[in-house]
This record gives structure tokens, sequence and C-alpha cells, in this order.
């Protein structure tokens, strides 16, 4: 895998100086550990979840497990009910994905494409909004959540407040609206002459040519709702309705430390695999934001 | 006024109308395609803002203000012991993070940049940790600075013949702990965000410099960093208002102890509200919070503009 690179301060030339050789090797030492630093923690836990009782309570703590029990993963997995909590995130999810994908879909449609006279204020609202630090909303979104606004319902134990909340994602608004930008207006202008409805134009042309970029922010919603943890721990009082997250945290004054590994277990491993399987995606959103920004 | 005046000005007001019935006829559908958008806007970030604010300044009972007292909840915070503490507690959250957090990443970015060997595997291992969700994290690095002779650190420390450590118990690094937890978590990330713009650098530009006679320093000092500047300081404005508002990690590692060694604004403030049931004074202090990041954040911009000026 020796190649020449594309852009560097170390030129090929210089490469060739003992001198800078030896500098090179060791940033590479550097990176090595980083990289270990980084990797081997995760797999400790994971690896350590699997030790018997004997081992895993053993002190000083072994470094490379000596005991390999598959069945203990299983019986935690089945005594806690780990089943529930992962349907519960799927369906939290699910619904997530909706709301961000319909409603941010929607505005970007709106403030590319459709542009109202007067549309451009509300935009700079939202813009705003990335901008301001929340700090103050805590309370008063709680409030909403117990007594919801005009219709006086309590959305406590429900995943419905975290759908709602899906749909307040300017960026995602933003990637949208600049992905929209680049579809021509006249497909639209010829759709309109067809007698296609707004909403029409919206999910059989806009949609269908956008696939890239839903792709990327589905992932990215997946692995955020996945991860996301204080609203679905502050409304989720109700066992049977916990998600990964809320679980783990909840358990951590019952639990005992070795069953606790494996619960953290469960939790690290669905977006390392994630990652694994679309690491192609994730790795592309974040050439692109940093091409923008800098 | 003449009649004729009086004619124009009723057909300019009858023109004006009909342009608005016009527009509404034309534009009603687009507008109700944004109203769900905008409702969820308003009920879920800019109501409970304003909201908040308004709050601030009543005695509140549950989450409803009952009286208003001016600026009794701000006084109360204030005056409180705990919060001089907790503010100096969040000013060293953001220097350990500005120390730790703000320069890794630009040193590994551009450590991987110059890597002929295993770069995309650095790539990958580096971006690892971001996989991880946020409370395992803190969870697993909570059970490695485990204190005792039990905690995996401590043995390493053992290995190489170092006494054993309280960790996150003793109250002088329990923020530099948290820190490092964070960093661990987050670097990757921002070190794509680097890399991307590193590899923008073009490539002329070194090689000019080489055949000018500069030597590696010197390429760095005058190429590499100028080059990345804009993106270091946006990186540096988002790191401090980040970690000003750092919540989740002395939640779960530390619940602000020991003795508030690691509270911080956010997470008093979120005590004030679900522990103690003070609303108002929860609310208080995060407006104090909001103001002293405005202010922070105004500070940075002007004096970014100068910079930028010379």
């Amino acid at each position: 895998m020796n190649k020449s690179k594309g852009s560097g301060i170390i030129g090929d030339l210089e490469y060739r100086q003992p001198r800078v050789k030896l500098i090179y090797w060791l940033i590479f030492a550097g990176l090595i550990i980083v990289a270990a630093v980084c990797t081997l923690p995760p797999l400790w836990v994971i690896l350590s979840s699997f030790k018997d009782i004997k081992e895993f309570y053993a002190i000083p703590p072994t470094l490379i497990p000596r005991t390999f029990h598959i069945e203990k993963v299983w019986n935690t997995w089945n005594q806690f009910n780990f089943m529930k909590y992962y349907v519960n995130t799927g369906y939290l999810t699910l619904g997530s994905l909706v709301f961000c994908l319909l409603f941010n879909g929607l505005a970007g449609f709106f403030f590319s494409k459709l542009k109202p006279r007067g549309s451009g204020f509300i935009f700079l609202l939202i813009l705003w909004t990335v901008l301001l630090p929340n700090t103050v909303g805590m309370v008063p979104l709680f409030s909403n959540i117990v007594d919801f606004p005009l219709l006086h319902l309590n959305l406590t134990n429900t995943y419905w407040p975290m759908w709602f909340m899906a749909a307040v994602n300017p960026v995602t608004i933003l990637i949208f609206k600049s992905f929209f930008d680049t579809i021509p207006v006249s497909l639209i202008e010829a759709a309109r002459i067809d007698g296609s409805s707004k909403l029409g134009i919206f999910f059989r042309i806009m949609l269908p040519l956008s696939m890239p970029v839903i792709i990327t922010i589905t992932i990215l919603t997946i692995n955020g709702v996945w991860m996301d943890f204080f609203w679905p721990y502050m409304v989720l009082k109700d066992q049977s309705q916990w998600t990964v997250m809320v679980a783990i945290y909840n358990l951590k004054a019952t639990l005992p430390m070795d069953i606790q590994f494996v619960a953290l277990t469960f939790a690290i491993v669905p977006p390392v695999l994630l990652f694994l399987i679309f690491q192609r995606y994730i790795m592309q959103g974040y050439s692109i934001s940093g091409g923008v920004k800098g | 006024m003449s009649v004729k005046a009086e004619l124009r000005a009723r057909s300019g007001q009858i023109r004006k109308r009909k342009q608005f019935i016009l527009y509404w006829l034309k534009e009603w559908s687009s507008w109700l395609l944004i109203v769900p958008t905008v409702l969820f806007f308003f009920f879920f970030s800019w109501q409970p803002l304003f909201q908040g604010v308004v709050l601030s300044f009543f005695r509140t009972e549950g989450f409803k203000g009952v009286e208003w007292i001016g600026l009794q909840n701000y006084i109360d915070v204030m005056q409180n012991t705990v919060f001089q503490q907790t503010l100096i507690n969040t000013f060293i959250y953001v220097l350990w993070s500005l120390a730790i957090g703000f320069v890794v990443p630009i040193v590994v970015a551009i450590a991987i940049n110059e890597m002929r060997h295993w770069g995309s595997l650095f790539r990958f291992s580096v971006y690892f940790p971001n996989m991880v969700p946020g409370i395992a994290a803190a969870m697993m690095w909570m059970f490695l600075f485990n204190p005792g002779e039990g905690g995996l650190l401590n043995m390493l420390m053992g290995l190489f013949g170092l006494p054993s450590q309280e960790w996150l118990q003793n109250p002088n690094m329990t923020i530099l702990l948290i820190i490092l937890t964070i960093t661990w978590r987050n670097f990757g990330a921002t070190t794509l965000l680097y890399l991307a713009s590193l590899q923008g650098i073009n490539n002329e530009l070194y090689e000019a410099a080489s055949i000018d006679g500069a030597g590696i320093w010197r390429k760095f000092r005058s190429i590499t960093l100028p080059q990345i500047a804009p993106m270091i300081s946006l990186m540096l404005i988002l790191q401090v208002s980040g970690v000003f508002q750092v919540f989740n990690e002395p939640l779960v590692m530390t619940e602000g102890g020991p003795s508030n060694a690691s509270m911080s604004m956010m997470l008093q403030s979120y005590f004030y509200a679900f522990r103690y049931f003070e609303a108002g004074h929860s609310l208080a202090l995060g407006v104090v919070t909001f103001v002293i990041l405005m202010l922070l954040t105004i500070v940075y911009f002007k004096l970014e503009k100068k910079w930028e000026r010379e």
C-alpha cells in the first residue's frame, strides 16, 4: 500500500532523506498508539462481557479473556428482556425517520422550489434556531410534553415527542434544500403543465431524484435515534417503553457489574455494525460538509 | 381632496386587494406544505425558548408561573454558594477542552494526512469511537476508571509501577477525565472534517515551496496552518459553545460530584428543575448561561474580524 500521496507536507524527495524518514515512522508509531486507544477499550468491554463471573471479578482484571461464555450473554438478553428494548428503539427509529424525511423534505422543497413571497423570513428564523444555544428550553419543552398546549394531551410514555422533534431539524432542512437546488426547474414546470399537484411533484419527482441524500440522512437518523438519550430518558418513564439507551442507564443502579458489561455490549454492537456496513456513506457525509465549511 | 385623487387612491386599494387575493389563490397550497414543519418548530423550539425566558421572572409552582417576582430567581441562584463553583467549573471544562479536545483532532488530522501507509485504517479507527453511543462511552470509561484494584486502568498503572489512582473520585482530576472521555468519543468526527479540508490544499503550493528550499517546518507553518485556519476558527467557537453546555457525561459519570467538583451549569440547571423541582431557578440559571455564551460568541466574532483585517 505504498503510494505517493495527493497533497502533504512531506514531499517525495524529502521522504528519501533518512532524517525525515525517521520522523515519518515516529509519527506512524504515534498514530498506531492513537488507533489502539480508540479501538481497544470498546473491544475489551465486549470481550469482557463473555467472561465467567470468577474471571470477571478477578483482581487484577485480565487483559485478554481466558473464558468465553456465549450463553451468559444469551441469558442476560432473555432475563432482562432486551428484545423489548430493541423493538422499542426500532419503533422509535421508524417514526423519527418518517417525520424527519417527510417534514424536513417538504420544508427543503418549500424553500428551494416553491419559494412564495415571504418564505425568506421563515427560512431566516429556522437558520437562527441553529445558532441559538438552547440552554433555556429544557423546562418549558418538558412542560409542553406533559401538557401539550391547546390539546391538553399528556405525551409522556409515548414516542410522539421524539417523533415531533425529529421534524425540528434545521441541518437536515439545509441539506435537502441545497440538494433540491441542483434539480432543474424545467422538470417541475413540465410536471405542473401535466397537471401534477405540488405534493405530487414532491413525491413523484423530488424524492425519487434525491435518493443519495435520502440514504445518507436515513443512516444518520438511525444512528442518531439509537444514541439519543436525554429526551427518551425524560419522556419514557414506564419500563415497557424504554429504549436501549434508557435501559442501560436506568439499570445501572440495580445490576451487578458483569451484567452491565453485557448490557453495554448490546448498546455498542448495533451502531458499530451499521458503521461497518455503511462506512462509505457516513465518511462521504464528512467530506461533503468539510468541503463546504472549509 | 379632489375627486380624481380619491378615485386614484381607491383604485390603488382595489388593485392591492386584488393582488393580495391573487397571491393567496396561487400560493395557499405552498404555504400549506410548510405549516406542519413550522408548527413543530414553534412548539418544540421557539415557544419553549421564549416561554423559558419569560418564566424565569416568575415564582413557579410545578412548571407554571404564579407570580411576577422580577429578578428574585436570578438573585437566589447567584447567591447560592454552588453558583460560583459551577461557573468556575464550567470555565475549567472549557479550558481543558481547548487544551485537549481542540488540539488533538488538528494534530491527528495532519499526521494522518501525511501517512503513506495504512491511511484508511487510521481514518477508520479514529472514527470508531463515534459509533459508540455517548451514554455507553461515558459508562464504559466510568468502569475503566474504577478506583481500587479491580479497575483496568489501575491494573495498567500497576504494570508500569505507578501507584493506583482515585480517578473520578479525585476532585482535582474529575473534570479532566470527563473531558478526556468526551474527546475520546468525539475527536474522530472533527478529525475527518480537518482531513477533508487538508485534502483540499493544492499540492502545487507544497511543490513550489519545496523548490524554493522550504523545509518541513516552514511548509507546515506557512502553507498548512493558514490553509486550514478558517476551519480551525469555526471549530474553536463550536467547541467552546458545545463544552459550555456539557451535561450528559457528568450526569452519567459523576452526577456532579465529588462534592460538586464536576458540576456544570447545565447539569445544575437540570438538577434545579428535575431534582429540587425549582423550575424558576433552573430557568434563571439557563438564561445566565445563555447570556454568557452569547457574550463569548460576540466577543469572539469581533476579535476574528480584527484578526482578519490585520
